[in-house]
């Protein structure tokens, strides 16, 4: 039998019975979650100790025994009618992330299938917590609903094989308490070709690649992999990442070796790279030099997976006084207080504190005009790390770009 | 006035179905333009069910294992559970298994070997999430 806090009950059952044992009895208690006080854990046992018993001596019923498969119907067409109905019918199902969607039709399913050589029935990854299968075309689907154009395909498939690769380890982060969201910097030729924003506002709303990779990232955990808020997915208090999180680097503007070729691809391939932050602070420099520069980042005390976002005229002046991204790392390590020294990932089971070396920490040049500085942390550090995949294009890429190029919005000046 | 309330039953009808659209799977004013949608939701390969262990007749003069997630409160809550147990049953047993590692399935793990060896030595197993 099973105790947990009685919030977790739902997850708890949904765990059970996503690995085949519906029936385990899954008791929830009143003892505060993660909590280490002895007054507080002795109540709630004291009052969860008659059940505690009964769920071990109890016999089982007659469901508890024997339980019955219980298969979903799964139609291919979900729904017909208006937008707003879609839309309704969508949201009732728990199938989108609270925006409206774009209606995922045959049609418009079949144009993003064109982003791909893949077959649709192919099968990416199985997706947790449920092992969802991320065929082509549910990848498709999702993409369709988040807006996405067929361009973004093949980094969606390569997202999705990055997720499920066990070193970003998304099986925890993916679901858990703290709420991380995967954090997808896409470098090479295709930046440009599908204009992923790497200049200014990168993180914020308003350009196409941006916004739906991301978007439909959250959509296939969501509808492939099965991880409903509150339900699997139990982040406490959320992350708006989780919309979205996807910027390029601005490797025209960097002076360094692009992050790619520092994780072993060569620059012409186009690749991303993934890891899971859970906190997006920024900040100014304490002085505008390079030493008030990796002063500041240390001061920021990265570590347990970190991505540290320098914009372009930082980047400059620290190559111009002889700072690598290697060199900027190990000041920073040097530098910097672990934010959870005692006790790894500031939950878990007392462990002797590790320092993060220089490959828990990512450098990514990206942003515009200005002097801000950017850290993405994650306050975890379980044997994960960050996972770069190269992006394999269709044999009509350019085709496909050259079709979508134009995609792109136009301000009026005003 | 049979007519009247005729409109109306139908009115009251077509206003639940378009409140319920899971119930109808196919709803919206004929005159928009019409989607036919695929479903998002993705298939995943059947697990057959399991049933649970037979429960036991009592606790006493048994071994009852208690297995810790690697949360913090996992371990003092299996601690006092374990306390109230011995209390309770005096010739109870008890066993920890301490999974140090995040959200692992220990029959999976490179714990596979000894988290076997231990739920074959035990007669019902306690386990405390920490959440």
């Amino acid at each position: 039998m099973l105790l947990a806090n009685k919030g977790f009950v739902t997850d708890a059952r949904s765990a059970a019975s996503s690995r085949g044992m519906p029936g385990i009895r899954v008791l929830g208690t009143s003892i505060p979650c993660e909590t280490n006080e002895k007054s507080e854990i002795d109540a709630g046992v004291a009052a969860a100790m008659e059940n505690i018993v009964a769920a071990l001596t109890k016999p089982l019923t007659v469901g508890e025994k024997s339980p019955k498969q219980q298969l979903e119907p799964l139609p291919r067409i979900a729904f017909t009618g208006s937008y707003e109905a879609v839309n309704r019918f969508f949201y009732s199902k728990g199938w989108t992330d609270g925006l409206p969607i774009s209606p995922p039709t045959e049609k418009a399913v079949a144009e993003m299938m064109t982003g791909t050589d893949l077959r649709a029935e192919h099968v990416v990854a199985k997706v947790i917590p449920r092992l969802g299968k991320a065929t082509v075309e549910k990848i498709a689907i999702n993409a369709v609903m988040a807006g996405a154009l067929p361009t973004h395909m093949p980094v969606l498939i390569t997202a999705v094989q990055a997720l499920m690769d066990q070193r970003s380890r998304f099986d925890t982060f993916g679901v858990s308490t703290g709420s991380w969201a995967p954090f997808f910097v896409i470098n090479g030729p295709i930046r440009n070709d599908i204009h992923i924003n790497c200049s200014s506002g990168a993180l914020s709303p308003g350009d196409m690649a941006n916004a739906a990779i991301g978007r439909a990232v959250s959509l296939i955990a969501k509808n492939i992999g099965g991880a409903r808020k509150g339900i699997e997915d139990m982040g406490v208090l959320g992350n708006p990442g989780k919309y979205s999180l996807v910027l390029g680097e601005y490797e025209e503007e960097s002076p360094w070796e692009p992050l790619q070729v520092e994780r072993g691809f060569k620059k012409e391939d186009s690749t991303l790279t993934l890891f899971l932050p859970n906190t997006y602070i920024q900040t100014i420099p304490r002085d505008t030099n390079a030493k008030g520069y990796v002063e500041t980042y240390a001061s920021l005390n990265p570590g347990s997976m970190s991505c540290l976002l320098v914009v372009p005229s930082h980047a400059k002046v620290l190559s111009s006084e002889g700072w690598t991204k290697k060199k900027i790392k190990e000041f920073i390590l040097e530098n910097s207080a672990s934010p959870f020294p005692a006790v790894q990932g500031g939950q878990g089971t007392p462990l002797p504190p590790t320092k993060p070396s220089v490959d828990d920490l990512m450098i990514v040049v990206a942003g515009g005009p200005g002097a801000w500085i950017g850290l993405l942390r994650s306050a975890g550090g379980w044997e994960n790390s960050f996972v770069t995949k190269k992006i394999d294009l269709p044999r009509n890429w350019d085709k496909l770009v050259a079709k979508y190029k134009n995609v792109v919005p136009t301000y009026t000046a005003y | 006035m049979r007519k009247i309330f005729g409109v109306l039953v139908t009115g009251v009808f077509v206003f639940i179905a378009g409140q319920d659209p899971s119930k109808a799977q196919s709803s919206g004013n004929a005159s928009e333009p019409q989607f036919k949608v695929l479903s998002p939701w993705a298939e995943a390969d059947p697990i057959p069910p399991r049933g649970i262990s037979p429960r036991l007749n009592t606790l006493a003069g048994r071994k009852i294992g208690l297995f810790a997630n690697f949360k913090r409160a996992s371990r003092p809550i299996l601690a006092s559970v374990e306390k109230r147990l011995k209390a309770m049953y005096p010739d109870c047993e008890t066993s920890l298994f301490d999974s140090r590692g995040a959200n692992v399935v220990e029959s999976e793990s490179a714990n596979r070997e000894r988290f076997i060896a231990w739920a074959k030595g035990v007669d019902a197993v306690i386990l405390a999430v920490g959440d």
